[in-house]
């Protein structure tokens, strides 16, 4: 916590800091998923005291992803893709977007696992690579992280295969759902491999009538 | 002849009625129908974000129909930097933070009994209750609001809020039995272009020292059995029935899995079943619980000493009715020694 | 300190390429945007809907935007004639946004169930951030809470609320920070924890 750093963005906010410093904190205020968060709660802030009516704002994240979704020459990357490997993003998304709902807790979402499941199939030994004969063509514009483990040991993706598998059998919509669940980044912990077919019974439905 | 009864008049009254409020029953189910078209044939590019499980994802969906051939890109919005791309025959999944592509080759209607893709029909009406509950704006544009509501809580029911000139689902939920909603996925843009070009499906992902996995869909070899007949399910929730039987080898992975797929003409449940069963003991009990893939469904449980395993977009309850009901088939003729 | 470099600092870093200058721009003026098409439609929903086209219209004009008058003034103009286009057009093409259903107990819970949806996609708690700033703004040091009101409520600049406070700018600056500052740490909780919340489940 920047103190100096802070009280400059709210005096930025307010748009009461000097051009010099509006310069620099412009281009950290871009590309800083901490700063713009808070930024965007100065923003809520504002609306309480003023009364308006809808006070936590679906705008920007919607606006942010039409706008992501349109290309982006290579060296414009947006912020979430530099290196981190997401975790950015969805900071990003929580704290600027508004709150998360709390997470289910029963409920184990899986995605890709390591090192093999229990009493399973065990550990999958990867083929060799198949050459990127059949990859198409592409751009190299995503950073991908450099620190990676040693991959010789397949992660055992056996449920997300069989998701995959399935898909192929499910209506247009529910396809697109389940390949959009898949699509997210996991937390960062997913847990001992023990967990890994889920630890729990019938996970319990969302607490959303708790409101 | 000209001059009918009264009696005669009113039966052919209540006939023409009833046929039109049969036709209007129809209504909702045909929003369905053109729905489900329109997701398949039209070509459209678009934003949305996927809320399940109190997360939230945006995505990038572009869609192609070009002369029946269908190309489809996923693509995270939100830096897993994950992209799933499908063709006609293969399903292409760009893990960069896994430095992984998985390749699934999906020939499509290879081992169909039925056609694969699930379609409602009068049986399936017996289990869904589908309404149109209203009409309704999103994002300016004029919608229906259809709701399918399942009458037992072996499946999950869905509202749909449906683009009245498109068809197009700007908005969608996904609820249980209960009319709580699981998970929803709504447009934040849409567009439907008359043409959409290569380019547009290429993956933004550079792949050098990933590692690519294919799955292996039709495995030959001396002395693998036919895998997928050896299993069948005892017992079925109301509605369900078998329409597919195959076996493939999934990426990364040596041996065959069986793999059937039941439905009941809106929600389908793959069952897998592996053919190896060396490392897993026979008497091994049920691997604890029920799994969840977004609001998939999945239950693996051991039978005959084999792996089992049911994944499917419905309640917990029924991947596990299911995958436990399975069962080893009688063969006419004995295939070797039992237990391979 | 002339008025808008903050806004024009993040404009010209949007000009050269940046798209995340324009979510900070966004972020600032969602609540302001949403309020000022809500005098043209009344269903908040909607005006978000229009709100977004707005901005998305003004991101793609920004190319041409050349200073001659504050962002915020020509954002408001886009912000207005999106606002009036949409309800010409709504005009032609009526559908009532009252819902139009059938009068059973089970429609109207259904209907109150999509309301939940409808704050969408688990973003927001209006309800839950109101209450919070509340409680926090309840909370202040009368010199802070007087200090962030005067700048937010009554839009006044540092030096009107020092001259009005009877103190120096520095002095306000800091004030309105440190206002800011501990309400945000109560609202940090909404928006990123999910730890405050899992006791309301139990």
């Amino acid at each position: 916590m920047n103190e100096e750093l802070d009280s400059q963005l709210s005096a930025m906010f307010d748009d009461e800091l000097p051009q010099g410093e509006c310069e620099l904190l412009a281009r950290r205020l871009s590309r800083d998923a901490a700063l713009q968060a808070r930024w965007g709660r100065y923003a809520a802030i504002g609306a309480v005291v003023r009364g308006d009516v809808r006070v936590g704002s679906s705008v920007a994240y919607k606006v942010h992803a039409v706008i992501a979704a349109e290309s982006a020459p290579a060296a414009q990357r947006p912020v979430a893709f530099a290196g981190s490997g997401g975790r950015t993003a969805s900071l990003w998304l929580r704290g600027v977007a508004g709150a998360a709902l709390a997470a289910s807790v029963a409920a184990v979402s899986i995605l890709w696992l390591q090192g093999g499941l229990p009493g399973g199939a065990g550990v999958l030994v990867a083929r060799a690579p198949v050459p990127a004969a059949a990859a198409p063509e592409t751009r190299a514009s995503y950073v991908v992280p450099r620190a990676v483990e040693s991959r010789m040991t397949v992660p055992a993706t056996e449920l997300a295969n069989y998701v995959v598998a399935h898909s192929e059998f499910s209506t247009p919509v529910s396809r697109r759902n389940l390949l959009s669940a898949l699509m997210a980044s996991e937390p960062a912990a997913v847990g001992a491999p023990e967990q890994s077919l889920g630890s729990v019974d019938d996970p319990n439905p969302h607490a959303d009538d708790a409101r | 002849m000209q001059m009918m009864r009264v009696s005669e008049r009113l039966a052919w009254l209540a006939l023409a009625l009833a046929a039109a409020s049969s036709a209007l029953a129809q209504e909702p189910r045909q929003w369905l129908e053109r729905m489900n078209q329109a997701l398949t044939s039209r070509n459209y590019d678009g934003v949305f974000s996927h809320w399940q499980d109190g997360r939230v994802e945006m995505l990038r969906i572009i869609h192609r129909n070009q002369n029946g051939q269908v190309t489809e890109r996923l693509a995270s919005l939100d830096g897993s930097g994950r992209e799933f791309i499908r063709t006609g025959t293969e399903l292409t999944c760009y893990l960069p933070d896994k430095r992984t592509v998985l390749v699934e080759s999906q020939p499509g209607g290879a081992g169909s009994l039925l056609a694969s893709f699930p379609s409602f029909d009068e049986k399936s009406a017996g289990f869904y209750d589908i309404q149109e509950v209203m009409r309704t704006r999103i994002n300016r544009r004029d919608t229906r609001v259809i709701a399918v509501t399942p009458r037992d809580e072996f499946r999950y029911g869905y509202r749909l809020w449906i683009d009245e000139t498109t068809a197009m689902p700007l908005k969608t939920q996904l609820c249980d039995a209960h009319g709580r909603i699981i998970e929803q996925v709504v447009f934040a843009s849409l567009t439907l272009a008359s043409h959409i070009a290569d380019a547009a499906f290429r993956p933004e992902v550079a792949t050098d020292g990933f590692q690519w996995l294919r799955n292996d869909p039709t495995p030959v070899g001396a002395g693998v059995p036919n895998t997928s007949a050896l299993w069948s399910a005892l017992k079925l929730p109301p509605g369900f029935r078998m329409t597919v039987r195959s076996a493939q080898v999934l990426p990364g992975a040596h041996d065959p899995v069986a793999h059937l797929v039941f439905t009941d003409g809106l929600a389908s449940v793959s069952v897998f079943v592996e053919s190896r069963s060396a490392e897993v003991p026979r008497d091994q009990p049920a691997l604890s619980g029920v799994a969840s893939v977004g609001s998939a469904s999945a239950f693996s449980t051991v039978i005959d000493g084999h792996k089992v395993t049911a994944v499917g977009e419905v309640p917990p309850a029924t991947v596990r009715f299911i995958a436990s009901s399975v069962k080893r088939s009688e063969l006419p003729l004995a295939a070797g020694p039992s237990g391979h | 300190m002339s008025a808008d470099v903050s806004d024009l600092s993040l404009v010209r870093r949007v000009q050269s390429g940046d798209k995340g200058a324009f979510d900070a721009l966004v972020l600032k003026y969602q609540h302001k945007v949403t309020k000022l098409v809500m005098r043209y439609v009344r269903n908040p929903a909607e005006a978000e809907d229009i709100a977004q086209e707005a901005f998305i219209k003004a991101y793609r004009a920004l190319p041409q935007f050349r200073g001659d008058s504050a962002f915020y003034t020509w954002l408001y103009r886009i912000a207005i004639n999106t606002a009036k286009n949409a309800v010409v057009s709504r005009d032609r093409n009526p559908v009532d946004y009252d819902l139009d259903m059938q009068n059973t107990d089970e429609s109207y819970e259904l209907q109150g169930r999509m309301k939940d949806a409808e704050t969408p996609e688990g973003l927001v708690l209006t309800d839950e951030i109101r209450t919070t700033v509340n409680a926090a703004m309840d909370a202040l040091p009368e010199d802070l809470r007087t200090a962030i009101v005067l700048r937010e409520l009554e839009g006044l600049s540092y030096e009107e609320i020092a001259a009005s406070m009877d103190c120096p700018v520095g002095t306000v600056r800091s004030r309105i920070f440190r206002a800011r500052e501990a309400i945000d740490k109560r609202l940090r909780e909404v928006f990123e924890g999910g730890l405050g919340r899992t006791e309301e489940l139990g």
